[in-house]
């Protein structure tokens, strides 16, 4: 019952990832094959049984809009709420600049406002996980914390990369203490999630005082402030996660699903299925000289040629004697024969012709724009 | 409701007893086919290309997984407001109550469906066949004749000829003879079972065929026939490309290997024809570092680390290292172990098969799981079975749960 007075807001990410994210925000971003990053906290708000979800886009939503349609595919096309997509023409405060978190959730006070619920799960960012929500609110409900702050342990991970993250300092308690926002020389290892827990009357005053104050970020600016005042909880998260904020993390993160384990526990998981839109494409096909090893490979592909360590998206076509290894190819995209391609992270509809090859590196994968041809 | 220019019935109550062990629980428009479908997605996903919106399903044997398949429609888009698709089961009036005699009675049973849509034509399919087709494309023909009956029909080998139903046609398409397996065939053209009707005129014969107590209550055998004797305009509407009755066994795996090799001769990989289909959420298939796969199909949520050729893997299906499966038709969630040698067979859904089977790949005169449904050597394994480690399973066999 607890998750039915829960709901969800949902924002689709600041960074930029050129060329990927040209025309889409990182949410929609194609990823491990047939679905896209929102897919993850979508599919895991729904399983935990909550039919409240605000999406709130920035100017390039008409791929997520495309993606989430009516919301079916989650369960979430109900008579009441449901699912919500909040473009931005929508906002009220349409003509603040858009700088912050603040900014945009400020644009969907009026959602918030009619919603009935008594509390908020926010995801502020884009990071991929498979998370038990309704454990989540449970938790929040019963450290009869103000805000609840979900946290990864990345103990033994180099400076630089606890650096993409918040920060959180935490006691014995399990209180959050300290937050440091993307720190240079990090103090501690528990990288916030960007998933917050609080009630509904809490983000709505917070909005209200950051506006007041002419500040944008929900972090730096409200809860960083607010740490004496509150009672502000971590709960971890021991699964597998990380932030999407580069080509080198949207790289390492796709890869990382052709692990057996990673699958299992990311997309084979029972209890919280990751749901995402049907394209109704046949099977895969292979052809008599088809070699693939190693690889992710969704529905309507036709594969005659070789492909090692790679992830490929609905669609794609390898023909004969073409050579793909440790490559993301996205949707649709078409690669002629005797083509040669290593380290590559095609975004949809790139087609090579003939006898080329293009070569990234380990360390750097080559990123082509969507419609490319070569 | 509004009036419609057409309609369509799917005759899905057949039981399919040629397919054997495949069709003890669920009906043959309910097998599964191709990797991710089942034979029904073929009539429905053809009626929403052609603009048919309002669908009734006629179903009798085994409807429980027939009817959860179709549900509300929403994979094919028959979800409307107005129209959609229908489960029609056999019900009890006040007066009678019975099973569905023959086809012929099966539409006698639901005219009152129909009416509640007056529709000016019917379009009567059976939900066993295999093929892509434009039904408006006939519906046009129809009408621009102004038949009372339009029957599609297909060029089949003359060498055949004699194990359907034939159709003799004069120079302008008019049907002038119908015979049920000639041994002396004069046409080659064999009707499809695909049937479309003059509202009015179908529903005076289907009363008149009830009233008959000799009747066999079939469209082939007495509706037809019935219509031909009373000189109605009855045109044929020849149709050209892939169309496979699958009612054996060995008809359902060869339809199933149509759709392999570098042109398959039936193509289900046309955008503007999808072929739609419930589906679960599964994550894509994932091919291990020793496996192979060549001239097959792989659907979604499969794991293989063994090796597969010429073959059809259902979504869900795993095949452990050291397999080897060909020439086979594997349905959804059949789990393969290590070391298993497949070959040439049909193995339903959610089978186990234990490490170091070996299937299909000896013979023996002396073989007591030999069918008569399991022809050139085929195995058919019933959905559910479990076949132990190291387990032999002789070829031509079927095994049941």
């Amino acid at each position: 019952m607890i998750m039915k007075d829960t709901m969800g807001i949902i924002l689709t990410g600041t960074e930029k990832i050129p060329p990927i994210t040209d025309h889409r925000s990182v949410a929609a971003l194609p990823f491990a094959g047939r679905y896209r990053i929102i897919d993850f906290v979508l599919s895991n708000m729904a399983s935990a049984g909550i039919t409240n979800i605000g999406v709130a886009t920035k100017n390039t939503y008409s791929s997520l809009m495309d993606h989430i349609k009516s919301g079916k595919p989650w369960d979430l096309d109900r008579k009441y709420q449901g699912l919500s997509v909040l473009p931005p023409n929508l906002w009220e405060n349409s003509h603040r600049s858009l700088r912050g978190n603040i900014d945009i959730l400020a644009g969907i006070r009026g959602f918030l406002k009619k919603s009935h619920q008594t509390y908020v799960i926010l995801s502020l960012d884009t990071h991929i996980y498979n998370l038990d929500f309704k454990a989540l609110v449970k938790a929040h409900i019963a450290n009869q914390a103000d805000i609840t702050v979900v946290y990864h342990n990345m103990k033994g991970a180099p400076e630089s990369e606890l650096s993409r993250f918040n920060l959180l300092d935490i006691d014995d308690q399990n209180q959050v203490i300290d937050i440091e926002s993307h720190p240079y020389y990090p103090k501690t290892t528990n990288a916030a999630m960007d998933i917050y827990v609080m009630e509904k009357a809490l983000l709505e005053s917070i909005i209200d005082e950051c506006l007041a104050r002419g500040d944008h970020d929900f972090v730096t600016d409200a809860l960083s402030k607010k740490l004496s005042g509150m009672r502000i909880f971590g709960h971890e998260y021991t699964g597998y996660t990380d932030r999407i904020d580069s080509l080198k993390s949207y790289y390492i993160n796709n890869m990382a699903f052709l692990q057996d384990e990673v699958r299992k526990e990311m997309l084979n998981n029972s209890r919280r299925p990751i749901y995402t839109k049907n394209k109704d494409l046949p099977p895969a096909r292979y052809g008599d000289s088809a070699v693939v090893e190693n690889s992710l490979i969704s529905d309507g592909c036709i594969i005659e040629g070789t492909v090692q360590n790679c992830i490929l998206s609905r669609g794609v076509k390898i023909a004969k004697g073409a050579v793909v290894k440790n490559s993301i190819i996205m949707q649709d995209s078409v690669i002629d024969s005797d083509v040669s391609l290593d380290y590559v992270v095609f975004d949809k509809e790139v087609h090579i012709t003939k006898g080329r090859c293009l070569l990234g590196q380990d360390s750097y994968p080559l990123a082509i724009a969507k419609h490319t041809v070569i | 409701m509004k009036n419609k220019e057409c309609i369509a019935m799917i005759l899905a109550g057949g039981q399919g007893s040629r397919l054997g062990a495949l069709t003890k629980y669920i009906a043959k428009p309910a097998v599964p086919f191709g990797g991710k479908y089942r034979i029904i997605d073929f009539p429905l996903s053809n009626c929403v290309h052609s603009n048919l919106d309002t669908v009734g399903v006629l179903t009798q044997y085994q409807p429980l997984e027939l009817n959860t398949y179709i549900g509300n429609g929403n994979p094919w888009d028959l979800n409307r407001n107005d129209g959609g698709v229908y489960v029609l089961p056999p019900y009890q009036s006040a007066k009678a109550g019975e099973w569905y005699k023959g086809t012929a009675n099966a539409i006698y049973q639901n005219l009152s469906f129909i009416e509640k849509f007056s529709p000016s034509n019917v379009l009567i399919l059976s939900g066993d066949h295999i093929y892509k087709m434009h039904y408006g494309k006939m519906l046009e023909a129809h009408q621009a004749s102004g038949a009372a009956i339009t029957i599609a029909v297909m060029p089949v080998p003359w060498e055949e000829a004699s194990r359907f139903g034939i159709m003799n046609v004069d120079e302008n398409g008019n049907i002038v003879e119908f015979e049920e397996k000639p041994a002396n065939p004069k046409s080659n053209l064999a009707s499809m079972g695909i049937y479309i009707f003059d509202y009015e005129i179908m529903r005076k014969y289907l009363i008149e065929d009830e009233n008959d107590p000799e009747s066999s209550n079939d469209f082939g055998k007495n509706i037809i026939p019935k219509m031909l004797a009373n000189h109605e305009k009855m045109c044929a509407w020849k149709f050209e490309g892939y169309w496979k009755d699958v009612g054996t066994v060995q008809s359902l795996w060869e339809a199933n290997m149509d759709l392999l090799g570098e042109t398959p001769l039936f193509h289900i990989e046309d955008p503007l024809w999808k072929i739609y289909s419930r589906t679960s959420a599964l994550a894509p298939h994932y091919l291990g570092a020793n496996a192979t796969v060549t001239n097959s199909t792989v659907t979604e949520g499969c794991n293989i680390y063994g090796s597969v050729n010429h073959s059809i893997i259902s979504s869900g299906v795993d095949i452990g290292e050291g397999s080897i499966v060909s020439d086979c038709v594997i349905m959804p969630g059949v789990k393969i172990g290590k070391n298993v040698v497949l070959k040439n067979a049909v193995v339903g859904d959610d089978v186990q098969i234990g490490d170091g089977a070996k299937i299909g790949v000896t013979e023996s005169n002396d073989n007591p799981h030999a069918s008569p449904m399991c022809t050139h050597g085929l195995v058919l394994i019933e959905s559910g079975a479990v076949i132990g480690e190291n387990e032999t399973v002789l070829k031509g066999s079927m095994i049941e749960c």
